[in-house]
């Protein structure tokens, strides 16, 4: 029969395993390189460049941010699991209610674009409109030699194959983007489907993030799909030009996107910074504007106990350095009066 | 011989063909889809392992994960295996007191209904989806307290109670009535007896238990998706903050357009279905190993 | 069993006299809230699931069941496109892996020659191994390739005339989920089943054959009757894991919505439905009518929990008769 000691050494292991425990833990909290001041941040994937890039600058290991969709950022800053929430498409009223006291900052400026992947048409040759984006979109054009098409592209050999639709799966600023420009110039895109960061997609095979939707049309032959422009450029795929209401078949450029960012000139903005650049209308102005282009926000909530923090980085992102540091991730530099609105509603940030 | 005679003989013959036949159709069916079934999980197997190892070097366990790199910058997943390690340990901690006194109470103390009523919530328990769990400790205590390795490590270790119960319910159980007979004949207290006499012979099918509770939850993806996922890329062994992990590093490197990415995850994958091959492998041993020396203690 | 009621019994029997000691007070208070915390937590996880669906099911009510689509701009949600596509999903890998399992499990059992039956053994259980994301790894590169280049087109211009096998797309789609699925349940049912087999009693097994039957007809007279009980049972458990699985199928199944015949299409399941748009749910709504598919998801794993427990229990019961 085993001795007493067995039950002796039973709890002396018990004690040292959780003495173990307990300087692991203590220690664990003066290994981390993390300091206090991280911030914490997650959203969209189309401004996860510029926030890498912002990161690097800014001071080493103080931003830490998950490129999880337009969608979770929103979430993840009304259920407060992060400091700041980043996101191209502005809350929606019952949003804004949810999340309960919050100030969305345009804080750069760029654009989302059709990518492609057809066999025999290389990058920049395949022309688009707004129409037929959204027949194709809505499962009505179902291959690329569709007369529809080959009507926008004559000379290029367009081959029988069949379109393969590739959407977002998780909710995402640049679906809010791309459906928002197909509401605008297709009235059966907007009764059906309607514009939002997730929508009910007629046709195709959803992919998570912009990496999903980049990976799904690189790997699928025929495949057509949205991305921000920054990841078409990256992965190399094929990008199409989009005719935009002057007529004009464009591509995304610094020049292009700050051509529709005209649009703040003429408009006034609103005190919640909701901002909308797809579609510019037909006048000389906009004549080489891209009609996808967007600004991308970045939502905080106006009391925060990180308030020095955040408005302290926000300030910088704003900025001159950092907004020229993203010019080579085609991201345009905002419009001065974007900047002043921007940095007036950071001033109501407190803690 | 006559004629009806010699047709009596046959006609057994041909039923015994065919018989014969439908027995050789049915072994050949059998070897097929064994056939079919090795071919099968040989290419799953064999996939995983040629192009983990191809991608297996030490950058992976030295290096961290650089967002959006430009050119041949050197990665690797270090602050995954540090967090999969700091998450999977604290959620054996958590769930292996849980489930050694559960395994007591049912075995020592419970009356028949209670022992039958918490065997079937251990059973229905062991059946929920990962994912619903994930879900219900997002609504538990993320929502409330923002993700964490603990959060994470919570909802392993209710994925992880049912096992480790089970196992060591059925190892208390074999565990002779004798010997704790013998002890309270002595006048030792029932609670000496089951701490001191009792459990000190189950601690072989324990650890067993607990060693395939780990392996079971070394790969769980979706619990931590809602618990442990807006991680950053330095090492970290806080488990006051979100810690990336190594199955959700793999699961978010899987969706990426990128090759270099799809190489590191394959590297991963190999180094965690090796890992989760051993752990299952010693607790087989561990087992016949505690079920040899049980079998001496009760001669 | 009997060792357990033994155990029990003898040891909780009072011997007169004997005094309750502090300790087994606390030891029997300390392990009974343990107990209790395991029941109450299965409660609790059952709470809060139904809790976050109120809202929808408050909105929608058991229409949500039937509604097909999911349009969170209109407001429009509905579980039918996802219960659709768990049950072809999760059938559709039963069916493909049962007999394959069934196959390996006799084959090692009855026809395997010794030395091929470790390797094949160890196989399985290496399969087993393997977590979900890392089949879903292998679903996305190497499988959805595979079918969507080869397998798709072959088996749309020969069986093309059925509706299930209408034009291939790409390689995320039901079908290559229905594969995912029927890799990652067939080593639970084929190593159950095994073990069954192996309970098989000799004598049985060398009657039947001293009788004159051929292979076949004891495995079918005497094996299949003795086991069928434990391989229902084991079949309903692979269902359950493949009805729960998350992961593996939203990596492959192509998040589509919709209810069709083309398995060849892309589709979703409750379970990875959740976890692609739990994130990211634009309103609340949607977020309480994800907590809803969860409801219908936790529904199901119990109600296949309880399945296998009453078949298990009637088999024993009809073994205990039949054994001498």
């Amino acid at each position: 029969m085993p001795k007493n000691g067995m039950l002796t050494r039973i709890t002396l292991a018990l004690a040292a395993a959780a003495l173990l425990g307990a300087i692991a833990v203590t220690t664990a909290g003066a290994a981390g390189k993390r300091s206090a001041s991280t911030l914490k941040g997650a959203g969209s994937s189309l401004v996860a460049p510029a926030v890498a890039t912002w990161g690097e600058m800014y001071s080493a290991d103080s931003i830490q941010y998950s490129p999880i969709g337009s969608g979770g950022g929103i979430q993840s800053i009304s259920n407060r699991t992060v400091d700041f929430g980043a996101s191209d498409a502005p809350l929606t009223k019952s949003q804004g209610a949810d999340c309960n006291g919050c100030v969305q900052i345009p804080w750069a400026l760029t654009a989302t674009i059709p990518v492609y992947n057809i066999p025999g048409v290389a990058d920049h040759q395949l022309k688009l409109t707004g129409t037929v984006l959204a027949n194709i979109f809505l499962g009505n054009i179902k291959h690329w030699n569709d007369p529809a098409i080959k009507a926008l592209n004559k000379g290029l050999n367009l081959p029988n194959k069949s379109i393969t639709v590739v959407h977002r799966s998780d909710g995402s600023g640049d679906t809010y983007v791309f459906t928002n420009y197909l509401s605008k110039v297709n009235k059966a895109w907007k009764s059906k489907v309607g514009s939002s960061t997730t929508v009910s997609w007629p046709a195709g095979i959803g992919g998570k993030g912009n990496a999903g939707v980049a990976a799904a049309v690189k790997a699928n032959s025929g495949a057509i799909g949205y991305v921000s422009d920054f990841y078409a450029i990256q992965n190399h795929i094929a990008k199409a030009r989009v005719k935009n209401a002057a007529g004009q078949y464009v591509l995304p450029k610094i020049s292009s996107i700050e051509a529709a960012a005209q649009l703040v000139k003429s408009e006034k903005i609103p005190a919640n910074n909701k901002i909308s650049l797809t579609n510019p209308p037909k006048s000389q102005k906009y004549r080489n504007a891209w009609p996808l282009s967007t600004f991308t926000y970045v939502i905080v909530p106006q009391k925060t106990s990180k308030a020095a923090e955040l408005k302290a980085f926000i300030k910088f992102a704003l900025g001159s350095s950092a907004q020229n540091a993203i010019k080579k991730l085609v991201f345009a530099p905002m419009p001065a009066a974007v900047v002043k609105a921007a940095n007036k509603t950071l001033k109501s940030i407190h803690s | 011989m006559s004629a009806a005679d010699l047709s009596a003989l046959q006609r057994p013959n041909d039923r015994l063909r065919r018989r014969r036949v439908v027995n050789r159709g049915m072994e050949l069916l059998a070897w097929l889809a064994a056939a079919m079934a090795v071919a099968i999980l040989g290419i799953v197997v064999w996939s995983v392992a040629k192009r983990g190892a191809s991608q297996l070097n030490l950058d992976l366990l030295t290096k961290t994960p650089v967002s959006f790199a430009i050119g041949n910058v050197k990665q690797g997943l270090a602050n995954a295996f540090v967090g999969s390690l700091v998450i999977v340990g604290l959620a054996t901690a958590m769930a292996l007191p849980v489930g050694i006194l559960v395994a007591i109470y049912v075995n020592e103390f419970a009356p028949r209904a209670v022992r039958r009523g918490v065997g079937l919530a251990l059973d229905v328990l062991n059946g929920v989806p990962a994912i619903v769990i994930g879900i219900f400790v997002f609504g538990l205590l993320v929502v409330a307290h923002g993700q964490s390795a603990y959060a994470g490590a919570f909802a392993l270790a209710v994925l992880m109670l049912p096992l480790v119960a089970r196992a060591t319910i059925e190892v208390l159980a074999l565990v002779p009535s004798s010997l704790r007979e013998a002890s309270l004949g002595l006048g030792v207290p029932r609670w000496r007896t089951t701490l001191g006499i009792v459990l000190p012979q189950t601690v072989g099918g324990i650890v067993t238990g607990a060693v395939l509770a780990v392996a079971r939850v070394a790969g769980e993806t979706a619990p931590l998706l809602f618990t442990s996922s807006l991680v950053g890329t330095t090492v970290d062994w806080n488990p006051g903050h979100a810690l990336q992990t190594i199955p959700v590093a793999i699961f978010e490197l899987s969706e990426s357009p990128d090759p270099a990415d799809h190489a590191r995850a394959w590297a991963a994958a190999l180094v965690l279905l090796l890992f989760i091959l051993c752990t299952s492998l010693s607790a087989r041993w561990l087992a016949t190993r505690s079920r040899r020396k049980l079998g001496r203690a009760a001669r | 069993m009997s060792t357990l009621d033994a155990t029990g019994t003898a040891a909780r029997r009072p011997f007169s006299g004997r005094r309750v000691r502090p300790g087994d007070i606390v030891l029997q208070g300390v392990a009974g809230l343990a107990a209790l915390g395991a029941v109450v937590l299965l409660g609790l996880i059952a709470y809060k699931v139904v809790d976050g669906a109120r809202l929808s099911l408050s909105t929608f009510g058991l229409g949500f069941l039937t509604h097909v689509g999911w349009d969170t701009v209109h407001n429009s949600m509905g579980a039918a496109s996802f219960l659709f596509g768990t049950a072809v999903t999760s059938l559709g890998a039963l069916l493909l892996a049962t007999p394959l399992a069934l196959g390996i499990a006799l084959f090692l059992t009855e026809l395997a020659p010794g030395w091929i039956r470790g390797p094949v053994t160890a196989l399985v259980e290496t399969l087993a191994a393997i977590p979900s994301v890392v089949i879903g790894l292998w679903g996305i590169i190497v499988l959805g390739p595979l079918l969507r280049d080869h397998v798709m087109p072959a088996l749309h211009s020969g069986l093309g005339f059925i509706p299930l096998f209408g034009t291939p797309t790409t390689g995320s789609s039901i079908f290559t989920a229905i594969v995912v699925l029927t890799i990652m349940i067939l080593p639970i049912v084929s190593s159950i089943s095994r073990e069954l087999f192996l309970g098989v009693p000799t004598e049985l097994k060398e009657a039947a054959l001293g009788l004159g039957t051929t292979r076949w007809e004891m495995v079918r007279g005497v094996v299949f009757p003795y086991a069928r009980g434990g391989v229902a049972a084991a079949m309903i458990l692979g269902l359950g894991r493949a009805v729960g699985e998350a992961i593996a199928v939203t990596q492959v199944v192509g998040a589509g919505t919709g209810i069709g015949w083309n398995l060849f299409n892309p589709g979703d399941t409750l379970a990875s439905k959740i976890a692609e748009d739990y994130q990211g749910a634009p309103t609340i709504l949607e977020t309480s009518s994800l907590f809803y598919l969860a409801v219908i998801l936790l529904v199901f794993s119990l109600v296949v929990n309880v399945l296998a427990q009453v078949v298990v229990r009637r088999a024993a019961r009809r073994q205990g008769l039949a054994a001498p």
